[in-house]
C-alpha cells in the first residue's frame, strides 16, 4: 500500500517538475537565446547553448524550488555555457563576416546599399568590442540587455554592483578610444 | 567648446555608437519554434541515472523503503564476510607456546660488598693437559727493535739488538 502511494507521489512530483520546466522554457527560451547570440553571434550555436542550459536545469530540477530569481539564474547558466564554448572554439563569431551580419540585422526601409553600409559599420564596432579585455567586454555585452539591471548583471557575473559600474565605465572609455583610433587611421 | 569637452563628446559618441550596435544585436528576435525544439530535446534527454540498479528495487519502482533495506542487508553481508575472513586468518595463526623453564645464568655473588654491575658468571673451562717435555724457546730475530710506547725507534741501533722485555 505504501509502495503504491509512493509511486503515485513520485509520478505526480515528476509531472509537476516537467510542467515547471516547460513553463521556464516558454518564458525564458527567447531571452536566453538572445544572450547566447550576443556572445556567439551564430544562430545554431546560440540555440544549442539554450538547449544545453535547459538540460542542465533538467539534471538539477530538484533545486528549482530553492531558486529565488529564475531569470537571472538561467541567464547565468547560459552565460557560463556560451563563455565556455567561445573559449574552447577560439574562433571569430560568424557575423564578423559582413554579409552574415547584414542577413541577421533588421533591414526595414533600407536600400541594399544602406543595408551593406550599416552592416559594415556594425561589424567594425563589434570588432572593436572583441578587442576589449574580457571583463569589460562581458559587462558591455550584458549591459546592452535593457531588461537586466546592474544588480542583475552583477549576479550573473558573480561580482559586486560597484565593480560592474567601474568595468562599464572603463569599457566605454576603451571602446571610444578604439573607435576613434580606427577612424583616424582610415 | 574647449578641446577637452570636444574630446569627451567624441568619446561619448563612440561609446554610444558601440552600445547602440550591441543593443541591436541583443534585441534580435529568436528563431521561430525555439521553445518547441528545446522541449523536444528535453523529452528525449535521458533521465538522471540510477547508481546501482538492484533487481528487486526495479520491480518495486523507486520503493525507497525496500531500497534502503537492500542496502542495509548488503552492508551487513559485507561486514560478515570481512569479519569472517579476519577470524579465519586469526584462527590459523599458531603462536609458539612459552617454554616451561628458562635457563638464566647465575649472577656473580658479590663477596666484596661491591655491585656486580650485571656481570654474569662464565663457566670455567677444563684445564688442559700438562706437557711433560720442556719447551725449547727459539731465539727471536726481530727486524725492528722493540721500543717503549710513544717513542720512535732509533735507526742508529744495530738490527740484531734486542731489548729486555719486562
Amino acid at each position: 500500500m505504501e509502495i503504491a502511494e509512493s509511486i503515485v507521489h513520485d509520478e505526480s512530483r515528476q509531472r509537476a517538475e516537467e510542467e515547471a520546466l516547460a513553463a521556464l522554457v516558454d518564458q525564458y527560451a527567447t531571452t536566453l537565446y538572445r544572450v547566447a547570440f550576443s556572445v556567439l553571434r551564430n544562430q545554431s550555436d546560440a540555440e544549442d547553448a539554450v538547449q544545453e542550459a535547459f538540460l542542465r536545469v533538467l539534471r538539477h530540477r530538484e533545486t528549482l524550488g530553492e531558486i529565488r530569481d529564475h531569470r537571472v539564474w538561467l541567464i547565468r547558466i547560459v552565460w557560463n555555457i556560451v563563455l565556455d564554448r567561445k573559449r574552447r572554439a577560439k574562433t571569430r563569431p560568424e557575423t564578423d563576416d559582413i554579409s552574415d551580419l547584414a542577413r541577421v540585422l533588421p533591414a526595414i526601409g533600407l536600400t541594399s546599399e544602406d543595408r551593406a553600409a550599416a552592416a559594415q559599420h556594425h561589424a567594425h564596432v563589434l570588432a572593436c568590442v572583441e578587442r576589449l579585455p574580457d571583463r569589460e567586454r562581458e559587462v558591455m555585452v550584458l549591459s546592452a540587455f535593457e531588461e537586466l539591471s546592474s544588480v542583475e548583471i552583477a549576479a550573473v557575473l558573480g561580482v559586486t554592483e560597484s565593480s560592474v559600474r567601474s568595468r562599464l565605465f572603463r569599457a566605454r572609455n576603451l571602446l571610444a578610444e578604439l573607435l576613434n583610433h580606427k577612424r583616424s587611421s582610415r | 567648446m574647449s578641446y577637452s569637452s570636444h574630446n569627451d563628446f567624441n568619446r561619448n559618441a563612440g561609446a554610444m555608437e558601440a552600445e547602440e550596435t550591441l543593443r541591436l544585436i541583443a534585441t534580435l528576435p529568436a528563431p521561430d519554434g525555439i521553445e518547441e525544439r528545446v522541449k523536444a530535446g528535453l523529452r528525449s534527454a535521458p533521465r538522471q541515472g540510477v547508481v546501482i540498479g538492484w533487481p528487486l528495487a526495479a520491480s518495486y519502482r523507486n520503493g525507497w523503503i525496500h531500497g534502503s533495506a537492500m542496502r542495509a542487508a548488503a552492508a551487513a553481508a559485507i561486514v560478515i564476510v570481512v569479519a569472517g575472513g579476519g577470524w579465519e586468518v586469526y584462527s590459523h595463526i599458531r603462536v609458539a607456546a612459552a617454554p616451561a623453564a628458562q635457563a638464566v645464568p647465575q649472577p656473580i655473588s658479590g663477596h666484596s660488598g661491591l655491585s656486580t654491575a650485571g656481570t654474569m658468571r662464565v663457566p670455567q673451562t677444563l684445564e688442559g693437559p700438562v706437557v711433560a717435555a720442556p719447551v725449547i724457546a727459539k731465539p727471536k730475530t726481530n727486524a725492528y727493535p722493540v721500543v717503549a710506547r710513544g717513542k720512535t725507534p732509533s735507526r742508529r741501533k744495530p738490527a740484531g739488538a734486542v731489548q729486555a722485555q719486562p
